[in-house]
């Protein structure tokens, strides 16, 4: 056994004891366990560390140099190398302004994407507790396909699961009966059009939708109403509005039980208005049993914890799910509710995705333009080294350590990156309302506030440490001898192929924005100049009344007075955004398992015309019906073709059971946006009370006179309500939302992205005009032309050029072409965009690298090679 | 700060400094008060008294000679100063004039 303490332990102790206290403290401890060594070692060594640890104090624990050093020196020293970053900031105010122009806009950028992703991952987050509430999914099984919608059947009993504790039931939609006329206490003859929902009465305790005034919950009544703050502004101004009295539809009585506070723009549940089952069943005129057959949007929210899984098989369970209801295959999921604003499409029953690739696409893009704009903050710093040579070698004669150089850079970086987030920062707040109108989409949400500040705070260090190790490790090594002695041209400023790369990545970056926007660009034009088959151009969507349909003809007629209104027709689907198909078409001589998707669109005679629909054979429809017995319908050539009709004119078709004939052919029109492929469309015959839009087409520019017109027409025959009407244009665009948001935004990034990558290029260049200022001389001493001179600084980026341009091409070429795939209608992969952006991009980079070699190669040879 | 107050233990070590005059170090002093008062001390906690009354001006150092028990080190032997004394005494004197005021009749214990 061997008679000395335990080493580690004697070494710990001479690594963090005081040099002063060591000899007094380790001579204690080996004098106790030389003392009971020979008698017990195993407790001796175990005495021996048991006291080292125990010496383990504050008191007796080294201090670090920087803690030794008088602080006053600390502060000259800090204060100096201030003055230094400000003077060398000052001294080259074009570099200065572009590094931080640089890594200013690339933060804006990252920082507004950073915004929206924020905005979208906190839908629904709000409710208490919202990880336990679902949303109940029904998938319906046909032909082997699955439709899903988010609705589930009204009458959906989970009392058999104990860990559901409230279902919420709610019914939403767009129209009528969930957008009603109301009408402010002044102006009786008003309206005011509110989206609302009709909902049991749990909605305002499974949900986090505060009560501000009045009962808790106002869904109780059969005849209350709870209404936003909001609308109770816009209708009884500062004014009390509990218990008054609203119509609903101008029929049904409610009373204003309760004013609870707007509903947050993060839900995914949008509502001004709240009124109980009681009511939509009086509007729909329809019994307790038909009530009970309807789907709604059901949420149950769990008391104790239970998986999505466990809780879809006991929705399955025959006590929830009915014999009825599983007869025509449906089944339910359970849903939660956090996932449902990102992830909301569903294919085959199984969720595929939805919003969240867009914000993981948009969240790539923030990042790499975040590297884009570090990259050239590197690029720019260490370019400018050999400029600071001379300041670095003199501190370290006079004895600056290497850490202190780099903690100088490090210093200088942070303050860089801190004025950038600065300036970043109040520009984001202030362009978040267009970038919000950009988006098609509010937002609203400040960075600088509770935890995104902290994040904020962790970014900002992180970028800076990022833009400013590499400069400070450089910088640092540098060799004061060598510095003095003016021979710093070998290694000046770090690896020059490091720095090369970095370039790539950014070129190649830009290059495929670049690309991609101009394809997305070609792709928006083919939409819209797309010839969808009829008119959208000059005319108008009016959602009629009730009384209006009535005196339809009247009212066309008094309209058609004018010469601005060319015509006027009604349809019961909007032939932009049509929904649904249907399947249960069928035509003699049709297979029996064949199963064909058709369109069929309601209309009256005169939506033909409207619409600019061409005959191209038989007849169009007549204002008398000629066939009283069967509907008469139009059908598009694609519709012939597909049903494989010799001689479409008189054959008859079924809708079901609905005996039809044909009475003429017309040409094929798109029915819903160019994603898909264009379907068969069958025109029936409808009378002109189920009708529910009018479309109205007026002469090309006369818009404003021609809907003064109309809009006092609509007055004349219906004064109580005020006229509700789109511009088809605009629908349309609606239907593209998605596009146009993202090529809005990729002409942002676009811009962005190219002025970081040109900063970049400025960069390189100015460092490599500052080495190759002797070989120039030198070559124009011996007779080199101008543009031979030239050609040395650009040989440096053709190398860098020519790599970017082979990464950039395949990436941009594939990502076009998969983003292309989407679209049933597309233009071909436009070749020239390439051939553009690529000789753009060079001829800029060229131009880049002339501007500013171009000093150098006028300057007289005699005086760049005197410098010696 | 504490001024002149002297703890218990500070009063304890104080005292052993001075028994153990003039080879008071840590280790003696520990062993000392363990012998005389029956208390184990850590080396350490002697070590932590003996810097802090050296600290108040109570106790002066200096470094002895090397010693072969603890490998050729030197001990740091602690003396007492003037100060030193001053507070045992004073101490000392507080706790007599004390004791001495308590009424005879308190400190007589009977079997009841």
């Amino acid at each position: 056994m061997n008679r000395q303490p335990p080493k580690w332990a004697d070494r710990f102790l001479q690594w963090y004891c005081r040099p002063e206290l060591l000899e007094e403290i380790q001579g204690d401890v080996y004098e106790l366990f030389y003392r009971t060594v020979n008698h017990y070692p195993r407790q001796a060594k175990f005495q021996f560390v048991w006291n080292v640890i125990r010496f383990f104090q504050w008191k007796n624990i080294k201090r670090s140099k920087s803690k030794i050093n008088n602080t006053g020196v600390a502060m000259d020293m800090l204060r100096n190398i201030l003055t230094v970053a400000i003077r060398n900031f000052v001294r080259q105010p074009g570099h200065s302004f572009l590094s931080i122009f640089g890594l200013s806009s690339g933060l804006i950028c990252a920082l507004l994407i950073l915004t929206w992703i924020i905005h979208e991952t906190s839908f629904d987050q709000f409710h208490s507790e919202p990880e336990t509430i679902y949303k109940v999914m029904t998938h319906v099984k046909s032909d082997g396909n699955f439709q899903t919608y988010d609705l589930a059947s009204s009458a959906l009993d989970v009392s058999s699961i104990p860990e559901v504790t409230a279902l919420a039931s709610v019914s939403s939609g767009s129209r009528w009966p969930h957008e009603l006329c109301f009408r402010p206490e002044e102006k009786t003859n008003e309206c005011i059009y509110l989206n609302g929902v009709y909902a049991n009465e749990n909605l305002f305790s499974v949900f986090n939708f505060p009560i501000l005034q009045g009962d808790r919950q106002p869904l109780k009544g059969a005849a209350n109403i709870a209404i936003s703050e909001k609308m109770a502004e816009r209708l009884y101004g500062k004014a009390n509005p509990i218990g008054k009295i609203i119509k609903i539809d101008d029929r049904h009585e409610v009373t204003i039980a309760s004013v609870f506070k707007n509903v947050p723009i993060n839900s995914s549940l949008q509502f001004d208005f709240a009124l109980p089952y009681h009511i939509l069943q009086k509007q729909w005129g329809i019994n307790e049993a038909m009530m009970a057959r309807n789907f709604f949007n059901i949420y149950i929210k769990t008391g104790s914890p239970i998986s999505a899984e466990a809780l879809t098989a006991k929705l399955n369970d025959t006590r929830v799910l009915t014999e009825e209801h599983k007869s025509q295959n449906v089944s339910y999921q359970a849903y939660p509710l956090l996932d449902w604003h990102l992830k909301s499409k569903f294919e085959g029953g199984k969720n595929t995705g939805g919003k969240i690739e867009y914000v993981f696409l948009f969240g790539i893009i923030g990042a790499l333009v975040v590297l884009m704009a570090v990259i050239n903050l590197v690029n720019m710093s260490t370019a400018r080294a050999s400029l600071r040579a001379k300041e670095i070698g003199i501190r370290k004669v006079t004895g600056a350590l290497r850490t202190s150089i780099a903690g100088q850079f490090m210093i200088e970086s942070f303050g860089l990156v801190l004025l950038s987030f600065i300036i970043s920062i109040t520009a984001v707040e202030w362009i978040l309302p267009s970038f919000s109108s950009l988006l098609m989409q509010p937002i609203e949400f400040h960075l600088l506030q509770g935890n995104t500040l902290l994040y904020l705070i962790g970014f900002l260090f992180v970028v800076a440490i990022l833009a400013g190790l590499y400069p400070a490790l450089i910088m640092s090594s540098f060799q004061p001898v060598r510095i003095l002695k003016n021979q710093l041209t070998t290694n000046a400023s770090g690896n020059h192929g490091f720095r090369k790369s970095l370039l790539v990545i950014q070129l190649s970056v830009s290059l495929i924005i670049v690309i991609f926007s101009g394809v997305l660009y070609r792709q928006l034009e083919f939409i819209t100049q797309k010839n969808l088959g009829f008119n959208r151009s000059n005319m108008i969507r009016l959602e009629p009344t009730f009384r209006l349909l009535k005196s339809y003809e009247s009212f066309k007629n008094e309209l058609l007075k004018n010469p601005n209104i060319i015509s006027v027709g009604g349809s019961n689907d909007n032939p932009l955004n049509s929904a649904g198909a249907n399947t249960g078409v069928t035509w003699p001589g049709k297979p029996d398992d064949l199963r064909v998707s058709i369109r069929t669109i309601g209309c009256n005679p005169d939506f033909t015309r409207t619409m600019g629909l061409k005959i191209l054979e038989g007849n169009d429809f007549q204002a008398e019906k000629s066939d009283t017995l069967r509907t008469e319908v139009l059908v598009t050539q694609e519709a012939v073709k597909v049903m494989g009709l010799k001689n479409p004119i008189g054959e008859e078709l079924k809708f079901g059971q609905i005996p039809c004939v044909i009475i003429g052919v017309i040409n094929d029109f798109h029915t819903s946006s160019l994603h898909e492929a264009l379907l068969p469309v069958i025109l029936y015959r409808q009378h002109i009370q189920s009708i529910s839009a009018l479309y109205i087409a007026f002469q090309p520019g006369t818009t404003e006179q021609s809907m003064q017109a109309i809009n006092n027409t609509y007055k004349s025959f219906e004064p109580d309500y005020t006229m509700k009407y789109w511009f088809q244009d605009e629908t349309f665009n609606e239907t593209y939302k998605t596009e146009i948001v993202a090529s809005r935004l990729t002409i942002l990034f676009t811009f962005i992205s190219l002025s970081i990558a040109i900063i970049g290029v400025i960069g390189l260049a100015t460092f490599t005009t500052i080495r190759k200022t002797k070989e120039i001389g030198i070559r124009r001493v011996f007779g080199a032309s101008a543009t031979q001179a030239l050609m040395v600084l650009t040989k440096e980026f053709i190398s860098v050029l020519i790599i970017a341009i082979l990464v950039a091409v395949p990436l941009a070429w594939y990502t076009s072409d998969h983003w292309l795939q989407g679209f049933a209608y597309r233009t071909n992969l436009p070749w020239s965009i390439f051939t553009i952006s690529v000789v753009g991009l060079i001829v800029l980079i060229m131009l880049v690298i002339v501007i500013l070699g171009i000093k150098t190669i006028r300057t007289n040879p005699t005086q760049s090679l005197r410098t010696e | 700060m504490k001024g002149n107050y002297l703890g218990e233990l500070e009063e304890l070590v104080l005292l052993h400094v001075g028994i153990l005059y003039p080879n008071a170090y840590g280790v003696a002093v520990m062993d000392e008060i363990e012998k005389q008062a029956g208390r184990s001390l850590n080396i350490s906690a002697v070590h932590s008294v003996l810097t802090r009354l050296e600290e108040k001006g109570l106790l002066k150092s200096k470094m002895s000679d090397p010693t072969e028990e603890r490998g050729g080190r030197r001990k740091r032997i602690f003396l007492l100063t003037a100060a030193g004394k001053r507070s045992l005494e004073e101490a000392n004197e507080l706790r007599n004039q004390l004791f001495s005021q308590i009424p005879k009749v308190a400190l007589q214990f009977r079997l009841a």
